[in-house]
């Protein structure tokens, strides 16, 4: 049931794009072409969101979020694994140069189920750009990847760190958005509901100083995955 | 009708079911995701360069106004180049939509990054990005202005409550 209510959500999605960019031959080869071998068969490669807000327990530090893996329904949440061939990434700039200064990196060792995330930084990066290397020589702060309802947390070199299954924190009304580009509707409904309700998604989450970042002003953050050529 | 009045629908489309990155789940096999991804070794990525396959800074930048001929280079590309390469698609898009003051806001669309005012932290495209804000509503704001119809989808919240303590997501749906 699971299974089939999200290839149809999937189809939904597709379909809706589709129609969407009707008028638009670019945007239909668009939606073709994000059915790529690749990103189909490597969702855990694939963005979601990314996050950055003030620490709700503690105004001194920062909390930057990524999430990857959307709509991953409760029968999946317990075998969600991130993929241990990808270099997950917050970037971050300091100086309003839009290169980073900062890196986060985070890789993952082990099966699903049996998961460890390993996270370096906030350092320097020894690449920046859109090629990357994983640092060496610098220590990490280890935590279980989560795939239960309790999360599990570890803090070590002022960095504490999550890395799992969460709840899909964004949320949108996506089917009235369907009935309005199809021209059944012509405005939102009020209340809408939320499309994105019920579904998962594999979260890295950290929380450090923002001492560590070296600055007190405006920073710029992003996310990003890669893998080896 | 007009030109425009016809291609907002269709451009409201495009922005909703892209917002968020969510044009990612287009991609996804109904499974969902892989059960065994097929090694567990750390040496994968060591002493190797590893190639941008994907990034994400502001919702819905690349999948609503970067061209499918353009996408893959947009998701491989660092963000240093955003304004000499990609402003001009940006700027296109709000075009289409209509948007007053078209310039400005590709000017703070781009790069596709996510501006953090450590000093601030007070909300979308200036202070971060916190769990709670209501991105779309944001977005549609920004594109639709004062039209009432389209500028607010009505879902103010998550589905589930934000935790008080690390890591402030929400713990998953278990079967």
């Amino acid at each position: 049931m699971t299974r089939r209510l999200s290839a149809r959500r999937v189809w939904a999605l597709t379909g809706v794009l589709a129609l969407a960019v009707g008028a638009t031959v670019r945007w239909i080869q668009a939606s073709d072409h994000r059915d790529s071998a690749l990103l189909t068969a490597n969702p855990t490669e694939d963005i979601a969101d990314v996050y950055s807000f003030q620490s709700p327990q503690n105004p001194a530090n920062i909390v930057l979020a990524m999430t990857v893996a959307g709509f991953i329904p409760p029968a999946e949440a317990a075998t969600a694994a991130f993929d241990p061939d990808v270099l997950y990434q917050l970037k971050i700039d300091t100086n309003a140069d839009a290169v980073e200064d900062l890196v986060i990196q985070g890789y993952v060792t082990g099966n699903a189920g049996n998961q460890v995330m390993h996270l370096v930084g906030p350092a320097k990066p020894e690449r920046t750009g859109a090629r990357s290397r994983l640092l060496n020589g610098q220590k990490v702060t280890s935590v279980r990847v989560s795939t239960g309802a309790e999360p599990i947390v570890a803090s070590q070199l002022g960095l504490t760190a999550f890395a799992g299954v969460r709840d899909d924190p964004f949320f949108f009304d996506l089917v009235r958005f369907k009935d309005v580009i199809a021209g059944h509707e012509t405005a939102f409904r009020n209340p809408g509901v939320d499309t994105f309700a019920g579904f998962n998604v594999l979260a890295i989450v950290v929380e450090f100083p923002k001492a560590m970042l070296g600055t007190s002003g405006t920073i710029g953050v992003w996310g990003t995955t890669s893998r080896p050529q | 009708m007009s030109l425009r009045t016809r291609l907002r629908p269709a451009a409201l489309g495009a922005f909703l079911v892209l917002v968020g990155g969510c044009s990612d789940s287009v991609t996804l096999p109904s499974s969902g995701i892989q059960a065994n991804p097929s090694s567990g070794i750390q040496a994968n990525l060591r002493n190797t360069d590893v190639v941008q396959v994907d990034r994400f800074g502001i919702p819905a930048i690349a999948t609503v106004f970067i061209p499918a001929a353009q996408r893959d280079a947009y998701n491989f590309a660092a963000p240093a180049g955003d304004r000499a390469n990609f402003r001009q698609f940006v700027l296109a898009g709000l075009n289409a939509f209509g948007t007053p003051n078209a310039g400005a806001i590709a000017d703070a669309l781009q790069p596709d990054i996510q501006p953090v005012n450590l000093a601030a932290f007070n909300g979308f495209l200036a202070g971060g990005r916190k769990l709670s804000d209501d991105v779309i509503t944001a977005e549609l704001g920004i594109i639709f202005g004062a039209n009432a119809a389209l500028n607010d989808d009505h879902v103010d919240a998550n589905d589930k409550p934000f935790l008080p303590t690390f890591p402030y997501l929400a713990g998953p749906f278990l079967p």
